[in-house]
């Protein structure tokens, strides 16, 4: 029996109010998946630019204006470059890893407030959400190298894995300061609270930095890069990746890039919230862009380290300042 | 460790830590590596053979296109090789000119290695810093010589072109923003924690295997050994000119950065006292095209370390043989003892730290261990074997 | 952190990559671009072809009616040649844009005019 198409438009006619339509654009387009998009682009960009200037070089330069195209034309370039899948490995995690790689960190997004101070989808426990999609990205990336069978890829991925036990439980423990303070574990609740009294970096500064360097050690950018070290293992867990795959990975990278710097944002500066007449997504994506600047700043001035440093260096020093950091929010300083 | 659980991980010939193209095995047991193999060859040209069909003349031009960093080094090691066998002194003039040339080659090489070994412990700001300053040598380089790599300022007999008056400004204007800016490095290198972390104790070559491995150059150096061709076996103008030798005793790659940049120092030094003492005069002699018959080994100290060629001429305008022996080649075994016992993600630092230059490194012998014979291929042998297939 | 004062004052300065080809740096005096003949002053005494390490130059004919084919894709640009001419007709100019796509058009004659 095939569908009976008449009542489907009925039904559809019915449910497509206005409302029903404003979600769905909302989701979509604005500040919805293409927005993200284009603001991942963006950020690409901006950290392109500001790590060139503090080498003293360019950057991107002649893709449209001061180079803004160059990171959509990588990426055009790349969906249309040969897409290899290697026989040996594992076909199914090896095509589903980047898309989930680039969806998870969409989804995310979601629950951070970018418009105004109410997102698109908050509830009760969001903060905790952020957290398990990190940790689920990284298995992701675990789970790309493992499935590309070949001996650089396993290297990548392990040292991904390896590191994730470093910076988890130390994000983990500091994401909690703000929470504390604002008595909800709720993202939009944060911002909230940081807009009627002041921004949490004043209270807890502690916890911004712990917060930064392990955001460091998630997006894989140096002094964490050991599983992408592109001088000792080719390209890590990437190697095997080619044309549409490899873009739909660079693309999740951008996203994990605004996803860190949107929860540093929101949870320790503010946020998206009312200054004087300016619109709340202005304040929003200033205070974004002075992340992103800031994680390329780290990134420009430090060396790699190497694996067993990076875990002794992470237990030995973030985890106590981590706990420090708790101790001191339940003494009362900090909320 | 369990045998069970070693892995083989091929080096190259491509890859991004390697420069060049060069074989290593590695036998890996989680990240410590086990054992070393290296396979050579890779860059191999035919240049000794090329050296026997072209003249004299000819052949400086092909010494100096042995390497692209050290081709000073080659041009000042063939000629003055053949100026032995013909019994010629080059003029004074000649000799500071090759000095100063000599010397900033030094700088160059040094300032271009210390850029590549930040890049492999992934500190690309350094990287860019270091190779932007290094353009003050090349624009130098351009100034005196008319190129900014293969300067072809040695010719049989002397100097090609001369250093004139109107250039020491210029020189000196530039050596006193290198001198600025190598002593910043010097200090960063010592103080960055991040640098120290990843060269400090990496790479160990104890005094004793140093000297048994025949490592040759700053590698050598820096395990505390003084050992530099230029004041044991003075050539060109060193017996006239005071420096120090280098040397550091932590025989990690730590020292080996820090030998590099404080020779760096040194030649610095070396160009100013040069270019103040410099004698006048002619910058050439003139030499016949025949060379009498003989044998000669001849040895300068290249940016790398021990430079040997050995020439045999016959009489005609054409050598007979000519054999290459660069300092990369004397390190080699030197390397695969540093890298055993180290860590993976050590590799590319340590390789790094040798300052490998496989294009100046791979000669052909073959040696058949088991019974103990050591011979070469003529171009007739290999044709008439491989001519067929 | 001791890069990072350093790192932050890059942010002021003008950055160091030349945009070629809209901005060239002038080449110094002396520069060894493509070697000229002056076919003028040229005897045709078939040095430049013996001495060129390459093999770049062609003697086509002897003495004063002698002309020269020179292969800018052999050349290294020595200036071997420049400097065994006993009459100085040969220049090396500050030619370095050479590249080309077909190897047939990257040859230069030098040829008598009667």
């Amino acid at each position: 029996m095939g569908l009976d198409y008449a009542a489907v438009k009925e039904e559809i006619r019915q449910r497509m109010t206005t409302e029903t339509i404003i979600s769905l654009m909302s989701i979509l387009v604005f500040p919805g998946a293409m927005f993200l998009f284009a603001l991942a682009f963006f950020y690409e960009w901006v950290d392109r630019k500001f790590f060139a200037r503090l080498q003293n070089r360019y950057g991107p330069l002649h893709t449209g204006p001061h180079g803004i195209l160059q990171p959509l034309a990588d990426f055009l370039k790349l969906l249309s470059k040969e897409d290899i899948t290697l026989h040996a490995s594992d076909r199914l995690l090896f095509i589903l890893a980047p898309i989930f790689y680039l969806a998870l960190p969409l989804t995310t997004l979601f629950v951070i407030p970018i418009l105004d101070p109410t997102s698109s989808i908050a509830f009760e426990g969001d903060l905790i959400f952020v957290l398990f999609t990190f940790t689920l990205v990284i298995i992701t990336v675990f789970l790309a190298g493992w499935s590309s069978v070949s001996r650089f890829s396993t290297i990548g991925s392990v040292r991904a894995a390896l590191q994730m036990l470093g910076y988890e439980i130390p994000m983990g423990l500091v994401v909690i300061g703000p929470a504390i303070a604002a008595r909800s574990l709720s993202i939009r609740r944060v911002v909230e609270w940081q807009s009627l009294n002041f921004w949490m970096i004043l209270l807890q500064p502690l916890g911004f930095i712990i917060l930064t360097v392990c955001l460091l050690a998630e997006l894989q950018f140096v002094p964490f890069d050991i599983p992408e070290a592109e001088t000792e293992i080719v390209a890590g867990w990437r190697t095997e990746f080619s044309g549409r795959k490899l873009a739909l990975l660079r693309l999740g990278k951008d996203l994990e890039l605004v996803l860190a710097s949107a929860l540093i944002a929101s949870l320790y500066l503010g946020g998206s919230q009312h200054f004087w007449l300016i619109p709340p997504i202005v304040i929003f994506l200033v205070k974004t862009t002075f992340a992103v600047m800031l994680l390329s700043l780290l990134r420009a001035v430090f060396a790699r380290f190497r694996i067993d440093q990076v875990l002794s260096g992470m237990w030995k020093y973030l985890l106590p300042l981590a706990t420090l950091q708790i101790i001191l929010i339940q003494l009362g300083l900090g909320g | 460790m369990s045998h069970g659980s070693i892995i083989k991980i091929p080096f190259g010939p491509q890859h991004p830590a390697l420069k060049e193209p060069e074989n290593f095995l590695f036998e890996v047991d989680g990240e410590t590596v086990v054992d070393v193999k290296p396979r050579l060859g890779y860059n191999h040209r035919g240049m000794e053979k090329a050296f026997e069909l072209k003249t004299y003349i000819q052949n400086i031009y092909l010494a100096e296109r042995i390497c692209g960093i050290c081709s000073h080094a080659h041009t000042t090691c063939y000629t003055q090789a053949i100026e032995r066998l013909l019994g010629v002194e080059p003029p004074p003039r000649a000799r500071y000119i090759r000095v100063i040339i000599a010397e900033l080659e030094r700088i160059h090489s040094h300032a271009l290695w210390i850029g590549l070994a930040a890049h492999e412990i992934g500190f690309d700001t350094l990287f860019m810093y270091v190779w932007r300053d290094r353009e003050t040598v090349l624009d130098m380089f351009e100034m005196i010589s008319g190129n900014r790599i293969h300067y072809a300022m040695n010719t049989i007999g002397g100097a090609r072109r001369d250093i004139h008056a109107d250039m020491a400004p210029k020189i000196v204007k530039g050596l006193d923003f290198l001198e600025k800016r190598l002593e910043y490095y010097l200090d960063i290198v010592q103080t960055e924690q991040t640098i120290l972390k990843r060269t400090a104790d990496v790479g160990i070559l104890r005094p004793k295997d140093a000297v048994d491995l025949c490592a040759v150059g700053p590698t050598l150096r820096a395990s505390g050994i003084e050992n530099d061709v230029r004041s044991d076996d003075p050539y060109v103008a060193y017996d006239e000119i005071p420096f120090n030798v280098v040397t550091h005793d932590g025989c990690d790659v730590l020292s080996r950065i820090l030998v590099r940049c404080e020779e760096t120092l040194e030649s610095v030094k070396i160009i100013r006292y040069a270019l103040d003492s410099m004698p006048n005069g002619t910058i050439r002699v003139r030499v016949p095209m025949k060379v009498p018959q003989g044998e000669v080994v001849s040895r300068v100290e290249a940016p790398r370390g021990e430079l040997i060629h050995y020439a045999k001429s016959n009489g005609t305008t054409k050598p007979e043989r000519y054999k290459v022996r660069s300092p990369t080649l004397a390190n080699i075994p030197a390397l695969c003892k540093m890298l055993q016992g180290g860590y993976v993600a050590d590799i590319p630092i340590v390789l790094a730290g040798i300052d490998p230059c496989f294009s100046c490194m791979d000669r052909m012998a073959f040696v058949d261990t088991k019974k103990n014979r050591k011979w070469v291929w003529t171009m007739q042998q290999l044709r008439r074997k491989y001519a067929k297939e | 952190m001791a890069f990072l004062k350093e790192a932050l004052k890059q942010l002021f300065r003008r950055p160091a990559t030349l945009k070629y080809p809209y901005e060239k740096l002038t080449v110094p005096k002396d520069f060894r671009g493509r070697p000229i003949w002056d076919i003028k002053k040229c005897i045709g005494c078939g040095l430049c072809p013996e001495v060129c390490p390459s093999r770049a130059i062609e003697m086509i004919g002897k003495g004063l009616e002698a002309e020269i084919k020179h292969y800018v894709d052999r050349c290294m640009f020595c200036g071997q040649c420049a400097e065994i001419c006993p009459k100085n007709a040969i220049r090396m100019s500050e030619e370095y844009e050479l590249s080309g796509f077909d190897r047939s058009k990257m040859i230069y004659e030098y040829k008598r005019d009667h």
